[in-house]
């Protein structure tokens, strides 16, 4: 393999750090010449915000599928570290081919017979090159983890995949979003349990952790052994052991005119798929994760790039109700957030906006409130986790985070009026904390005192909420203080929420308190 | 590390004296003691009323009690 220094192109930022990807890793190096079609899964309402940051970071524009919560663009791939380090995106997968009008035949044998001949006319060889790279990507960051901690990587993942893409469907009439595997009769025989291949595994969950801020390894040195080496399909010589690749199938189905189910699909695609590439079907321990999208007549294959989704990135202490990292992405994103802007979160439960707020725009100044002792126990907690992080690259002192916490209360906060550019919370729902009932108090005196701390003009909210009925009623009231500008349907653990983005108006708010 | 006692007289007067925004040197005192340092166990104090608000593990409790409120 040659190894060849990656050029700096506009959109790429920190190409140099990457340059180790290609060298000495054989067949991988020729992956990163081609142009990948990558697909993402964001949540669902904010595919334009990620197409906005896929544009920004990347420089590719992405087009939005009607397969709500899913983007699609090209990049080159050795810009698969910078794709990684994307904040809006869930999982990640190379696309294999895309059909934007396929026609299922009637007949469920006829049309389940078309989906298994598909599999050997599609072109597997240049995404299969893309995963392998996303592969030898991820290893690197295992060894350099294990250098860090010397401690084997020996835990059991219990493997998440389509499940978490299945809570975002949209609610059609007719939807299989079963995580299926193939149920196929083992091939006779050999049963290699190569146990650098669950480390490869284990290692993927470390490196969803330390993600954002390890620079690549330059100095990463080639494994000898077979793992990167073996590709299927090809005759792949010069390995001490040809290993044999294992992987499953998930299928997620949507539409009402389908004659079949995910769970027959999967099955019937994987049976194609076992036979073309003779691989080893496996639920929980496979190498590759096929992807057969379907939705209506739009079908699309691909290769899964991410194992655990990368939503709870930030957050090491779990509340009952903690927001997804890319969910608190996207709501930031959505309130433009200008170097030196104040950013509040006045109910922050376990501070994912405001973390993610800080590590995203650390040129703005974060403040995260709770009344709740707990809460704001686990913020500072999940804090103190995301400085020991930064500390870990630096000997000396650690870098701050421009974020602070403090216990308050959100009818009575110890701001000063017009003090704030950007108020941005997830409202309590009534259904896991609170009442609905206590949302008909809480809800107006919330907007009132997020209005009075607020610069009037160009301040703005971000508020999301599942009561939409009791926030429409709230806001209704407050309408000199607050206009709605936007909303952004989602959806938030199977709720169907909501998020406003309202913006101050001119009017000045009263001064009516000299305890502050 | 240990913070430092906050606000002695020496590091910042008590207010932002006239063309501040140009004096570098207050400007990094003033960075510093806002950015720089946290207060891991302390308190606030409320000019107009006295009250103290107590700091504890890097945050401050500035609730109410119910007969302030």
């Amino acid at each position: 393999a040659v190894a060849r220094t990656p050029s700096r192109r506009p959109g790429m930022a920190e190409a140099e750090g990457d340059a180790g990807l290609e060298q000495g890793l054989g067949p991988a190096a020729e992956g990163a010449e081609l142009a990948a079609v990558i697909g993402a899964t964001v949540p669902t309402g904010f595919e334009q915000t990620a197409a906005e940051e896929v544009q920004e970071k990347l420089g590719s524009a992405s087009r939005i599928s009607r397969d709500r919560g899913k983007i699609y663009f090209e990049v080159p791939a050795r810009s698969l570290p910078q794709v990684h380090r994307l904040r809006s995106v869930d999982n990640l997968f190379v696309v294999v081919q895309e059909f934007k009008d396929y026609q299922f035949k009637e007949n469920k044998e006829e049309a389940l017979k078309d989906l298994e001949d598909l599999v050997k006319k599609l072109p597997w060889t240049d995404p299969l090159k893309v995963w392998e790279l996303n592969n030898s990507l991820k290893k690197k960051k295992t060894k350099r983890k294990k250098h860090n901690l010397q401690s084997p990587a020996s835990r059991e993942k219990p493997s998440d995949g389509g499940e978490e893409g299945g809570a975002d469907q949209s609610t059609t009439n007719d939807q299989d979003c079963a995580q299926n595997s193939v149920a196929v009769e083992p091939t006779g025989g050999q049963d290699t349990e190569n146990p650098q291949g669950v480390m490869a595994r284990n290692g993927v969950e470390k490196e969803e952790e330390e993600e954002d801020n390890e620079p690549p390894d330059v100095k990463g040195e080639v494994q000898a052994d077979s793992e990167s080496g073996t590709k299927a399909g090809d005759g792949q010589t010069g390995e001490e052991e040809a290993k044999v690749l294992k992987f499953r199938v998930t299928c997620n189905r949507a539409g009402d005119k389908h004659s079949f189910a995910s769970n027959e699909a999967a099955r019937d695609f994987g049976g194609a798929v076992q036979e073309h590439f003779q691989w080893k079907a496996d639920m929980t321990n496979f190498d590759v994760e096929v992807l057969l999208n379907i939705h209506n007549n739009e079908v699309v294959v691909g290769i899964a790039l991410t194992e655990e989704s990368l939503h709870r990135r930030n957050i090491t202490h779990f509340g009952p109700t903690t927001l997804r990292s890319t969910l608190a992405y996207g709501m930031l994103r959505l309130c433009d957030p200008q170097p030196t802007d104040i950013i509040v979160d006045p109910m922050c439960g376990t501070g994912a906006i405001p973390i993610e707020g800080a590590a995203e725009w650390p040129c703005c100044y974060h403040i995260a409130g709770d009344n709740s002792p707990q809460a704001v126990k686990r913020a500072a907690n999940n804090i103190c986790s995301l400085l020991r992080k930064n500390e870990s690259k630096d000997s000396s002192t650690a870098l701050g985070v421009p974020l602070d916490v403090i216990q308050w209360d959100i009818c009575s906060l110890p701001l000063r009026t017009g003090s704030v550019d950007i108020v941005v919370t997830d409202m309590p729902f009534g259904k896991r904390i609170g009442s609905k009932k206590k949302n008909w108090d809480l809800y107006p005196a919330c907007l009132m005192e997020m209005g009075r701390i607020c610069t009037p003009g160009t301040g703005r909210a971000v508020l999301l909420t599942q009561d939409k009925k009791c926030f429409a009623k709230a806001l209704s009231r407050v309408g000199h203080i607050w206009r709605r500008a936007q909303t952004v349907w989602v959806n938030v653990g199977g709720l169907h929420a909501a998020v406003y983005l309202l913006r101050r108006t001119w009017e000045r708010a009263e001064e009516r308190r000299s305890f502050w | 590390p240990l913070p430092p006692k906050l606000g002695r007289p020496s590091e910042l007067p008590p207010e932002p004296g006239p063309g501040y925004e140009g004096d570098e040197e207050f400007l990094r005192r003033l960075h510093h003691v806002l950015l720089e340092l946290e207060v891991l166990e302390g308190s606030l104090q409320c000019p107009d009323s006295g009250r103290r608000f107590p700091i504890s593990r890097g945050v401050p409790n500035l609730l109410l009690s119910e007969d302030e409120a």
